[in-house]
């Protein structure tokens, strides 16, 4: 092995994630694990991990990333839910089939994923071809039916590709607009979201909502464990509250850290996402020291005032107004199911509400409601929550025979997402703190937690 | 680059070695960069890690920039579907290039410059004005849609950067009455030009985060865009592209050290010493706001260029030069 391998191999490990069906959580560790840096895109990376399980709507485009990558490269599993690799369901038994040399390692294994890099680096783990055919892309056979379609010299799909067409842009002008699929793997994005939209320059026009590639069909396992599980568990089994707005309070801190990063910021998300994960009701003072600075912080507010503004307004129609969650007690609304829940009597609760309803709004929002429920945790002690009452969760309210609050939130995407920058509409997308698993649980023939699989580790696991 | 008739400086010891010459020149100015772009990773390993709260062992602090570009040279270059390869080379050289013009235009010690030509500044400001078409060339050439999008972006702020800029240098020059970076730094002596014109160095350091793509300035490779010009780039090109990138921060930050912080100025240690020393100090400025400050909005950002940044370089100009009448 020469220097320059030798020195290669030692080099932080550049990893792309692909989240499945269930990886969220895991997912969350990766951006820990030391030694290991997340990357932008897969032309960066030498490992690909894919968390959880593949659903068949992930298999292609999963492979697409895998062609990606330069190499040499490597593919890692992490099943999430204890699963063997190979009992034929799903997506996985592609991955299994079009990636042989997969190798299925416990999530968060650092170890094992150095072993991996450090393998292939030194020449003794061969990487293989790219997964897909490289097809050559469909011939220019002039406008008509059999042709590119389009009119004149635009529009249409030369050689395989969407063609810019003219459209008017915001200022009146005709200008050409690119239509283009993002998703469901884009890492700015969440996991699984798909847009269909045109773009002028860095101007979106016109969004519509692709498949959601989570949402299951019958004879699929379920989707899940969702992020969401300790407040799921909580309509049906009996619950301290403590325990509940402590995984509420990591669960905004873990959105708060993703956004960060999102933003430019990826040490301090790394700060925050480290606090997040061994968070208790002791933290209090952190998070509300941590919650003042944000406040302070001139280049963030600068980032997200007056971007993606979904005010009461924009809410109504879609239901979110009536039902309350941080989207829309930070446009005002100051509904919260905890106000008429009986677990929280007795802890002087009064709903967090902020104005705005941007993407300012929302962090300052989910940041307070942090450090709210910290203190809730405190005072709460041990007292104990019995099912009955719909529980709030981190994105909203939970009942069951409710809709999922992200399968309503989605919604807002493409009265928000018109006419903004690209970078803006990445800033309202995170804002929203979506789940498209969530979201599919709605969608689904099969939804967890209706069926009692695959709840398996996420819902023992004690906040 | 330069040749022995750019030279305009007085004072300069005949004897010595001729920095002019082509040999001289190149080891000069390369080693500039490349030390100046190894101090910059390491600089940002170390800040991350402080930021993020992470303990940093001194090997992974030493080494890992080594490492890390070891990694990429060992990688695969890929290809998109019908790229414009030459000019996709042809992107970070001319960065670089840019960089490196900008660099020998600087005198790093009494006598030591390769090109202190009389219209110094002037040389500057046009090569970092030229650093628009290396980004926008290297977000176009992959014929992918967000290096496109990336390079857009650039354009949409390269004025925004270049205006405030070229105005801080000409503050700068009043004082010197001559526009040789040598000239300038002599006029430092007794008084830096960040004391004598104290908006001039913030306004140079946030036009330079742009032009160099860094930090809250770096959209044309953002996160958002999942590495904007560079998505597409991999194994050696993404090497050299980051390079690049880093060349043009050290001669935003060694331009920074002469015309504001007073180049080789400074008690007891030698000139050299004094601009290495003052130029970390520019770059571990860069770098610490890197990693806390987001990323701004584009528009946001030219509404302030047009409406603060601009202007208060102008009232820096006024100011200066009514102080030398």
């Amino acid at each position: 092995m020469g220097l320059l391998t030798s020195a290669a191999s030692r080099a932080e490990v550049p990893v792309f994630p692909v989240v499945g069906a269930g990886g969220r959580e895991a997912a969350e560790a990766l951006w820990l694990l030391p030694g290991v840096r997340m990357v932008d895109t897969p032309r960066a990376a030498a490992v690909l991990v894919v968390i959880g399980r593949l659903t068949r709507a992930l298999l292609q485009p999963v492979l697409l990333v895998h062609d990606q990558m330069p190499g040499p490269r490597a593919t890692l599993w992490w099943p999430v839910d204890g699963r063997p690799a190979d009992d034929g369901t799903d997506g996985d038994e592609g991955l299994l089939a079009a990636l042989p040399d997969v190798v299925t390692t416990t999530a968060g294994d650092a170890a094992g994923l150095r072993a991996v890099f450090a393998d292939l680096l030194a020449g003794r783990r061969p990487w293989g071809p790219p997964a897909l055919a490289d097809i050559e892309s469909p011939r220019w056979r002039g406008v008509g039916p059999y042709g590119h379609g389009g009119e004149g010299m635009m529009g249409g799909v030369p050689y395989g590709r969407p063609f810019a067409e003219m459209a008017q842009d915001p200022d009146g002008l005709m200008l050409d607009q690119l239509p283009l699929q993002i998703g469901p793997l884009f890492p700015a994005l969440p996991p699984g979201l798909v847009l269909h939209l045109g773009l002028q320059g860095d101007v979106i026009r016109g969004v519509t909502l692709g498949d959601n590639p989570y949402r299951s069909w019958p004879g699929d396992p379920p989707v899940g464990p969702l992020d969401s599980v300790p407040f799921l568990d909580a309509r049906t089994s009996p619950t301290t509250v403590a325990a509940l707005e402590v995984a509420r309070a990591r669960h905004h801190l873990r959105w708060l850290a993703r956004t960060l990063r999102l933003h430019g910021l990826d040490a301090r998300g790394r700060r925050i996402a480290a606090l997040a994960g061994g968070l208790s009701a002791t933290d209090r003072p952190a998070v509300e020291a941590l919650a003042r600075r944000l406040g302070r912080d001139r280049g963030l507010a600068g980032a997200t005032a007056g971007v993606g503004v979904a005010d009461q307004a924009t809410l109504e129609p879609l239901g979110i107004e009536l039902a309350g969650g941080p989207v829309a007690r930070a446009a005002g609304v100051a509904i919260d199911a905890r106000t008429d829940d009986p677990a929280y009597a007795g802890l002087d609760f009064e709903p967090v509400v902020h104005h705005g309803g941007d993407a300012r709004a929302r962090l300052r929002q989910r940041v307070a409601e942090a450090a709210q429920a910290l203190a809730l945790a405190e005072r709460a002690g041990d007292a104990v929550r019995s099912p009955g009452p719909p529980v709030e969760g981190p994105r909203g309210p939970l009942a069951p025979g409710r809709t999922m609050p992200s399968s309503s939130l989605i919604h807002l995407l493409p009265t928000l997402l018109d006419g903004q920058e690209w970078g803006d509409a990445v800033t309202t997308v995170a804002s929203l703190d979506l789940d498209l698993e969530e979201a599919a649980v709605d969608q689904s023939a099969t939804a967890w937690p209706q069926t009692p699989t695959g709840t398996s580790t996420a819902s023992t696991r004690t906040p | 680059m330069a040749t022995d008739a750019d030279r305009d400086v007085d004072g300069i010891d005949e004897d010595a070695v001729s920095w002019s010459d082509p040999l001289p020149a190149v080891l000069l100015v390369g080693a500039v960069l490349v030390a100046g772009a190894y101090a910059t990773s390491v600089l940002d390993t170390a800040a991350a890690h402080l930021v993020a709260g992470r303990r940093l062992r001194l090997g992974e602090l030493v080494l890992g920039p080594w490492r890390e570009a070891a990694l990429l040279a060992h990688m695969r270059r890929s290809t998109t579907e019908r790229p414009d390869v030459q000019t996709w080379a042809l992107a970070p050289a001319l960065l670089a290039g840019m960089a490196a013009v900008a660099v020998a235009t600087v005198p790093l010690a009494p006598g030591v410059a390769v090109a202190d030509v009389a219209d110094g500044i002037v040389l500057f400001g046009a090569a970092m004005a030229l650093v628009m078409v290396g980004v926008y060339l290297h977000g176009w050439s992959s014929n992918s849609v967000f290096p496109l999008v990336g390079g857009y972006r650039f354009v949409a702020l390269a004025l925004s950067y270049e205006m405030p800029l070229a105005l801080v240098l000409i503050a700068a020059a009043l004082p010197a009455e001559s526009l040789s970076v040598g000239a300038i730094v002599e006029s430092q002596q007794g008084l830096w030009n960040v004391v004598r014109q104290p908006l001039g160095l913030p306004l140079f350091l946030v036009a330079g985060m742009g032009l160099a793509s860094w930090g809250p300035l770096g959209m044309s490779d953002g996160t958002d865009l999942a590495g904007g010009t560079s998505a597409e780039s991999s194994g050696g090109a993404r090497l050299v592209w980051a390079l690049a990138r880093r060349f043009v921060l050290v001669a935003v930050a060694v331009t920074g050290a002469a015309v504001f912080l007073g180049g080789w100025h400074g008690p007891v240690l030698a000139g050299g010493l004094w601009m290495a020393l003052k130029t970390l100090v520019l770059l571990a400025v860069l770098v610490g706001v890197g990693h806390r400050v987001a990323r701004i909005r584009l528009e946001r950002f030219v509404v302030v260029a047009w409406a603060v940044l601009i202007p208060l370089a102008l009232i820096d100009v006024f100011v200066s030069g009514a102080l030398v009448l």
